[in-house]
């Protein structure tokens, strides 16, 4: 009993002395290292730089040890006791790097370091076992982060890996050769594939986690929920997609493009942002049905929880369903909508998702209520816009005239549009409206706005995406189409008034590049230059795009639309599953029945012969059925006289094949030769006009 | 009637399936009747890390996670289906024992070939705790592979139950089958290590004394058969074409005064007594003398060459002897 566990302290020990023999091989080590490397590289992006180092690491110092065995560092750093030492360490510093510890990323991220700890200490196939295990997962792990088609492809390589090191685990001396091991696996998981993909469509998808982890830090990318000068300028330099939208009937036009977002009402003189008085509505529509804009949104993974719709959505988003006809049956609101019109989802877009919206295009929007006092309210600051505008104000009578007038008044007077506007001082609106002049979309949507409640009218300022591009069936909307306009309150509703396009009409006509056709600011992407790369650039996206909706998409709803698309109604579980096991039956029997035979390597001389024979048919020298094969081309001889001896030489080789007993090098030989002639032979007769029959 | 233990272990069932008694005949063919094949450790592991790898999937609706788990369970179930080909069609065409000294290793060579063309990998058999090394069959050529089985005291070592097992490809399903066939090996008493000389039979001292058995003058010429020595065969005549001869020498009947009697063993004890006489059977064929051997109830007669040697070591290993050998 103490033997036992005195044995077991020494596992712990670095070991001293010569014995090597607890080693593993390094058939298996190198196997197991090339799974370890593969699984860690797509974590590379994702880890901490001092995580993916250490990872690499430990992998190279335990491939070391392999080759300097009696390395005395190597050993002592890579003895049980220290790497589970290292091991504890790395927890700590993960959790002071991360703030926590008890949550998805710093849990990864410690699944990597533990991965590569496990095996810098591996000594038995036990080990290598949990290792495997342990690895598989990670390799998982890897799809919290991304799921593209990239992130598929790069898993490929990382499987074989797995089964390769269970190959090799299985039987380290086995004599077969590495080449021979990877053709069967590939061979095993094609086998594997139509299983997978059955498995893939048929297995139910259980909606909603089942447990979630403290909610992990993102940075967020895209539109946040306040607006100061310059931040939506800082976000157009981006050509990083926002969402992308398929339309069921015809495209709008791009000036009717606006996809709402965040709406600003707050203003502090400087900073806008959400009001905290909102409160959820029912959207409501009294209008033509017809009218109404029918799309599907997917919308890349933000970090936030508003959704985008046309204005003016009179729906609210539902989860996205494979067919528009059930529509109606799976009615499953993902999200709410205020009184201000934004709309958002219940749970953070922590990860793309896809959903269904309907919006009637037009530029004034219904309003819920009486204004909230915020949307008149001004700090003391910009004193000099607010003497502006009621100057402006007295002049005209109504106050749709008035915000026409200011409209005006950004046309008129040398306002410029460009990305980079000078630094604003303390009293941004005066500065921009008398100084600078200059400045992208949130500060002409700013001025407006304050010059709207200068004049008593509540207004607020909109921020969200303007514009899209197609490509082919679907519209890009991106980063670079971020942009800022304004409402105003007159005669009961909300008037939709963009500033750009008074200063720069061609922004909402053609977009940012349109707009500024000089700044090198302008992300490439959203240039519409033509070109190869560009070209490429959105084919990827299509294609990216396909993969999303059709792999990464694939749930509950696209499960019940493609049973729908097939014409079988709403199968149950107990059908799927009947269904599922013949298939899996079918597979069975045609898996097993197709052994690796080499059957075909016995049969070329056979394959030569026939095509010796069908050559002489087709130059009108058919074979009789009383003649044997050497008899057949004995006559061919008389036939082509100038052929005889590449004919005489057909004949002793076929002789050889089916009447001498051979070895397999004497055989290839032959077949080679048997090539060789039959191929000269043709060439030589390619013109010669076929015979009569004699 | 109740059914018991005793009655399932006499049905067919049982037998059917744990092949208990030696009641099958080779050649025999590894049918998918006789087939197991279940998770090996490994495999459970790898089930068991599938399904956390699902359970994540789920969790955080990973439509990739699930593909990674499909696609990871559509090889295991494939390499169920190859480890089950692996060992299906193959048949054992015989199985020989050959017989061995008490302590050391019987060797069972199982002769195997195939009906199916396949190469088939890394399949073992095992008795009684013992393992073959793994054998590769390539396209129906027969195989042979040796099963070591460690004897403990001389008798029989009985093969008993053999199983057929393979994991290949991967390691993650185990495939087995069990055949029976009444197959053994003799096991001959360990001979002692320092046995004395040779007895010396009275009113026959030259026997205790007796030269090679090829020196003499030559009375004659025989048919060879087989045990006689190299030396007493008749190389002329054989050269002649005359086929094998062995000549007969003069002296033979001097020499067939050794005889081997259980009495002559002064020591304690029936397997003490059977080992010095092992030894001195071992001792008269190396020093080429003739010999005989009696024990109560046996009588060899004399004799010398490897058919008697065989026929003296089996009487030693069978007499009086019950059970089996193996470990």
């Amino acid at each position: 009993m103490s033997g036992a566990t005195n044995r077991s302290w020494r596992r712990l020990l670095p070991s001293v002395g010569n014995n090597h023999s607890d080693l593993m091989d390094a058939r298996t080590l190198h196997a197991l290292a090339a799974l370890l490397v593969l699984v860690q590289f797509p974590h590379l992006r994702n880890m901490p730089a001092w995580v993916s180092a250490s990872g690499l690491l430990l992998v190279g110092a335990r491939l070391c040890l392999l080759h300097y065995p009696a390395h005395r560092v190597l050993r002592v750093v890579l003895s049980p006791l220290s790497v589970t030492a290292l091991a504890a360490l790395s927890a700590f510093v993960i959790r002071w790097d991360y703030g926590y510890f008890v949550g998805r990323d710093p849990c990864v991220a410690f699944l990597f370091i533990l991965v590569a700890a496990k095996f810098a200490e591996v000594r038995r196939a036990n080990d290598a076992t949990l290792l495997l295990c342990l690895g598989a997962f990670l390799l998982l792990t890897q799809y919290f982060y991304s799921q593209t088609m990239v992130s598929a492809l790069i898993t490929l390589p990382a499987v074989i890996a797995l089964a390769y090191s269970l190959s090799v685990l299985r039987d380290s001396s086995n004599p077969e050769s590495g080449a021979s091991q990877l053709k069967l696996i590939s061979v095993l998981l094609l086998q594997g594939l139509p299983i997978a993909a059955l498995l893939f469509v048929v297995f139910p998808r259980l909606p909603g986690p089942l447990w979630s982890l403290p909610e992990d830090s993102m940075a967020t990318t895209g539109l946040s929920d306040s607006m100061s000068p310059g931040s939506i300028g800082q976000l157009s330099q981006s050509g990083a997609v926002a969402f992308r939208v398929e339309f069921d009937d015809d495209v709008p036009e791009p000036s009717q493009l606006y996809w709402r977002g965040p709406v600003l009402t707050q203003f502090d003189g400087r900073n806008w942002a959400l009001s905290d008085e909102r409160y959820a509505v029912t959207p409501n529509y009294a209008g033509s049905p017809d009218n109404a804009l029918h799309y599907t949104v997917t919308l890349q993974a933000h970090q936030q929880n508003w959704l985008f719709a046309l204005d003016t959505a009179i729906s609210l988003p539902t989860s996205y369903t494979a067919t528009a006809q059930n529509e109606s049956q799976n009615l499953r609101a993902i999200g709410r909508m205020y009184d201000d019109g934004q709309i958002l989802a219940n749970d953070t877009v922590s990860q793309t998702i896809r959903y269904r919206q309907r919006s009637v295009l037009g530029n004034s929007f219904p309003a819920a209520g009486e204004p909230a006092s915020e949307t008149r309210y001004l700090p003391g600051r910009n004193k000099r816009t607010i003497d502006f505008a009621k100057t402006l104000r007295s002049e005209v009578n109504t106050d749709r005239e008035f915000a026409h007038r200011v409209l005006q008044h950004f046309n008129v007077e040398p306002f410029r549009y460009t990305l980079r506007p000078q630094l604003l001082g303390n009293s941004p609106v005066d500065d921009f409206m008398f100084n600078s002049r200059e400045g992208f979309c949130e500060h002409y949507a700013a001025a407006f706005v304050v010059m709207m409640r200068a004049a008593g009218i509540p207004a607020r300022v909109v921020t969200g995406y303007q514009g899209g591009e197609m490509n082919g069936d679907y519209m890009i909307v991106r980063q670079s189409n971020a942009h800022a306009w304004t409402e105003a309150y007159i005669d009961g509703t909300w008037q939709r008034f963009d500033p750009t396009s008074a200063v720069a009409p061609s922004r909402i006509e053609g977009g940012l590049a349109a707009a500024l056709p000089n700044e090198s600011f302008v992300p490439r992407m959203a240039r519409h230059a033509p070109g190869l790369l560009r070209t490429m650039q959105l084919r990827w996206d299509a294609a990216n795009h396909h993969w999303q909706r059709l792999v990464v998409d694939f749930d509950n709803d696209s499960q019940a639309g493609l049973w729908d698309r097939l014409g079988l109604g709403k199968p149950t579980q107990w059908q799927i599953m009947v269904v599922f096991l013949l298939l899996a039956g079918i597979w069975s029997a045609v898996v097993l029945r197709s052994p690796h035979r080499q059957s075909k390597k016995l049969d070329i001389q056979e394959r030569y012969w026939q095509r010796l024979s069908l050559f002489l048919y087709n130059k009108g020298l058919p074979r009789r059925p009383s003649e044997s094969p050497s008899e057949f081309l004995q006559r061919a001889a008389t036939a082509w006289p100038s052929h005889q001896e590449s004919l005489q030489q057909l004949d002793n080789i076929f002789t050889a094949l089916r009447f001498r007993s051979l070895d397999v090098a004497e055989r290839q030989t032959l077949i080679g030769n048997a090539k060789k002639e039959l191929r000269s032979l043709r060439l030589a007769l390619l013109f010669n006009r076929s015979l009569k029959p004699i | 009637m109740k059914p018991s233990l005793a009655m399932l272990t006499k049905s067919g069932l049982w037998q059917r399936v744990f092949r208990t008694r030696a009641e099958d005949v080779l050649p025999h063919t590894v049918t998918h009747q006789r087939i197991y094949i279940v998770p090996s450790k490994r495999g459970l592991a790898f089930l068991l890390t599938l399904l956390l790898m699902l359970i994540a999937s789920v969790n955080y609706s990973l439509s990739l996670g699930y593909a990674l788990c499909f696609l990871l369970t559509g090889l295991f179930s494939a390499t169920l289906l190859h480890t089950y080909s692996n060992l299906a069609g193959l048949r054992i065409k015989g199985i020989a024992g050959q017989n061995t000294f008490a302590g050391e290793l019987a060797d069972f060579l199982i002769t195997l070939d195939d009906l199916q063309d396949r190469q088939r990998h890394g399949i073992r058999i095992s008795a009684h705790d013992f393992t073959s090394a793994p054998l590769s069959m390539n396209m129906a050529k027969p195989a042979t592979t040796c099963l070591k089985i460690k004897t403990q005291s001389r008798g029989t070592c009985q093969l008993g139950r053999i199983k057929l097992q393979s994991d290949w490809p991967l390691g993650l399903w185990t495939c087995w089958s069990y055949l029976h066939v009444p197959r053994h090996a003799l096991v001959f008493p360990k001979a002692e290590l320092e046995s004395p000389a040779l007895p010396v039979q009275a009113g026959d001292e030259e026997g205790a004394l007796a030269k090679a058995a090829t020196t003499g003058d030559v009375s004659g010429l025989r048919a060879y058969q087989p045990g006689d020595s190299i030396g007493s065969i008749a190389w002329k005549s054989t050269a002649r074409g005359m086929g094998l001869q062995s000549r007969t020498f003069d002296n033979d009947a001097s020499l067939a005064a050794t005889v081997l009697d259980l009495q002559y063993a002064s020591v304690q004890g029936l397997e003490a007594k059977l080992s010095r006489l092992c030894a001195w059977v071992l001792e008269a064929e190396a020093t080429r003398t003739h010999y005989a051997l009696r024990l109560p109830g046996v009588s060899l007669d004399n004799g010398y060459g490897q058919e008697q040697q065989t026929k003296a070591l089996s009487a030693l290993a069978l007499f009086d002897h019950k059970g089996t050998s193996a470990l």
